[in-house]
């Protein structure tokens, strides 16, 4: 709230000072001009009675003087003055008897001519120098203009400024309201939402852009909280289950056993179903332990260069160990010429338990149909890709495979706990590398493994 | 001598396997490559004004298609000359004629099975260019047909 204000208090200063600016300017200029302009009109008729009282005969006189009758408007308290001045030392008794003031007098004395203010009463005279003497030719008069006009003119401007103001407040108001009234409306959105409803969106406003990318924005981020979520409820199910389901085979084969009295070896068989599902607990709960240090301890491993291509056919050689029914095949084609872009720095361990992780999935989903790896190199990467022809993810179930415990509707027929490509997506990600995953249900996945080139 | 090859492509992955299959058959000798995006000139004079192939090239220049050009480029070092990418405006026989003599082309390579999606304002060359009786070459690959719709980086891979 108090943002908004700051905007509209900031903003109606603003526009009061310029307004305040543009109405003393204006103001101002006009009563200097008005000042200038009256001077003017007194000189124009100096120099009317200067011609008219020394330059012209009978006739002129007389078209001067209709002239001025009617061309030259009369002037409020407009007075003409003509008067005769033996000497300087008569100026003070000239000035008395005419009420002129002597500091003007003194003024076109000097200079032969000049413009006095004295209150709102306004001279303008010269001084004209003849062979008897010289006479001041003054007229004074009032300037109405200024004293009726300029007035006005200040009421107009005090009252339009007052008025222009009020309304600047009133709608720096109401906008300042409609500009924050969309993100009042996010905030009390965004605060009903929680984990009980976060399947709720804010709603897009289309006509501004800009709270319209912020409710964007939320949404994404709404979408992303709700995915992990999601995840983690996924992570919780299937965890019990796959903790579960040994647990309860081996909790039967024990129940079952004790029922009655058994035979040395059918205890033996007993202990030893009761074995397999212990060591399945066991390497579920290694491996899920792996997980966890991958996911932190990224400065304790040791890195080393390795070359990807050895590093490729090593997997190789494990798969042929681990399924020797593999179908694997090496595509070397768009290997580099340059050997140095197909060295990474890494750990040769983890990066060859995460390729073999990838082989296993894709010969095991695949029922050892043909696995093509292929290894190629940009500039500042190196590209691995694997290509099955197995059964697929389905596509909505893509954004869920990296979860622990996590598998696909469609392998319920393999064996498998879920837990290898979390795994290498960890592995990938320690190595600042990338996993990209595309799949077509029952055509096969394409696994792409992007790492970055050692730097030599 | 080293010869000059020009290769249509629609700035997809998928079409840049013309160019690997092209430089694997010609790995023992030195080739220069151009490849040629065909697209309709715009009809508007400020776009002429300011028309610049370099800028349109690099608008329609996917990060795959990039990797993808530099993964071939790494591959065929020794082999590959030259490289470039050029715009060809025309409409007609003369107008790829005129290219293809400016360019000093050899020879023209040509996907076999794989059909140029070209973007917005493009369109297919092939047809064109196989009418202008050049010497050109056909290459076919094995297409994913079930493959996504999507320009994705492995399609370069077998």
């Amino acid at each position: 709230m108090r943002s908004i204000r700051k905007i509209s208090i900031q903003l109606i200063i603003s526009i009061s000072l310029i307004l305040i600016f543009l109405g003393s300017s204006v103001y101002y200029y006009l009563s200097n001009y008005s000042y200038a302009d009256f001077y003017k009109r007194l000189e124009a008729r100096v120099s009317v009675a200067e011609k008219y009282h020394f330059e012209s005969n009978q006739k002129d006189a007389q078209v001067l003087k209709n002239i001025r009758d009617e061309h030259l408007e009369l002037l409020s308290d407009e007075k003409e003055y003509v008067l005769y001045c033996p000497n300087v030392n008569s100026l003070k008794q000239l000035a008395d008897t005419n009420s002129l003031p002597i500091n003007f007098l003194n003024l076109v004395n000097s200079q032969q001519f000049a413009n006095f203010q004295k209150d709102d009463i306004f001279y303008h005279g010269i001084k004209r120098e003849t062979p008897k003497g010289f006479y001041f030719i003054i007229v004074s008069a009032k300037n109405y203009y200024n004293t009726h006009h300029l007035i006005l003119l200040k009421k107009v401007l005090f009252a339009g400024g007052f008025i222009s103001i009020l309304i600047i407040i009133y709608f720096t108001y109401l906008f300042s309201n409609n500009f924050f009234e969309p993100i009042n409306k996010i905030i009390t959105k965004v605060n009903s939402i929680s984990t009980n409803n976060i399947h709720s969106r804010l709603d897009e406003n289309k006509n501004t852009v800009e709270i319209n990318r912020l409710t964007t924005t939320f949404n994404n981020l709404l979408n992303r909280i709700e995915i992990a979520i999601e995840t983690n409820k996924n992570f919780i199910s299937n965890a019990s289950h796959e903790f579960g389901t040994p647990l309860t085979a081996i909790i039967g084969e024990a129940d079952v056993a004790l029922l009655k009295d058994r035979t040395q070896d059918e205890y033996k068989e007993t202990l030893q179903k009761i074995l397999t599902q212990s060591e399945r607990l066991n390497k579920i709960s290694q491996s899920l332990l792996s997980l966890a240090q991958i996911g932190y301890k990224d400065n304790k491993l040791n890195y080393e260069i390795i070359r990807t291509d050895e590093l490729v056919m090593q997997a190789n050689e494990i798969m042929n160990q681990l399924i020797p029914k593999n179908n694997i095949k090496i595509d070397f084609d768009l290997l580099p010429e340059n050997p140095k872009k197909l060295k990474i720095l890494g750990n040769k361990e983890l990066i060859l338990l995460a390729i073999t992780n990838i082989l296993t999935n894709a010969c095991k989903y695949s029922s050892n149909k043909p696995v093509v790896v292929s290894l190629a190199s940009t500039n500042n990467e190196i590209v691995m890709v694997f290509k099955d022809q197995g059964i697929g993810i389905p596509e909505s179930e893509l954004p869920f495979i990296f979860e622990p415990f996590y598998r696909a509707s469609n392998t319920a027929a393999y064996d498998g706990y879920g837990i290898g490509l979390p795994l290498t997506q960890n592995i990938i990600k320690i190595h600042k590398g990338e996993l990209i995953i595309s799949s077509v249900l029952h055509k096969g996945v394409t696994i792409q493994v992007k790492l970055p080139v050692a730097t030599l | 001598m080293v010869n000059k090859i020009l290769i249509p492509i629609d700035f997809r992955v998928e079409s840049l396997n013309t160019l690997k299959y092209c430089l694997e058959e010609r790995k023992q000798e030195k080739s220069s490559v151009l490849l040629m995006y065909s697209a309709y000139s715009s009809d508007s004079i400020t776009e002429l004004l300011f028309y610049k192939p370099a800028k349109i090239i690099e608008a329609l220049v996917s990060s795959n298609f990039n990797d993808a050009i530099n993964i071939i480029k790494n591959t065929y070092e020794s082999s590959l000359h030259s490289f470039g990418i050029e715009l060809f405006h025309g409409l007609n026989r003369n107008a790829f004629l005129n290219f293809y003599e400016a360019n000093e082309i050899d020879l023209v390579y040509l996907p076999k099975d794989y059909c140029l999606k070209p973007y917005k304002n493009g369109f297919d060359p092939i047809p064109l260019i196989k009418k202008s009786k050049v010497q050109f070459k056909e290459v076919a690959w094995t297409r994913d047909h079930d493959a996504t719709n999507k320009d994705e980086l492995n399609q370069l891979f077998k």
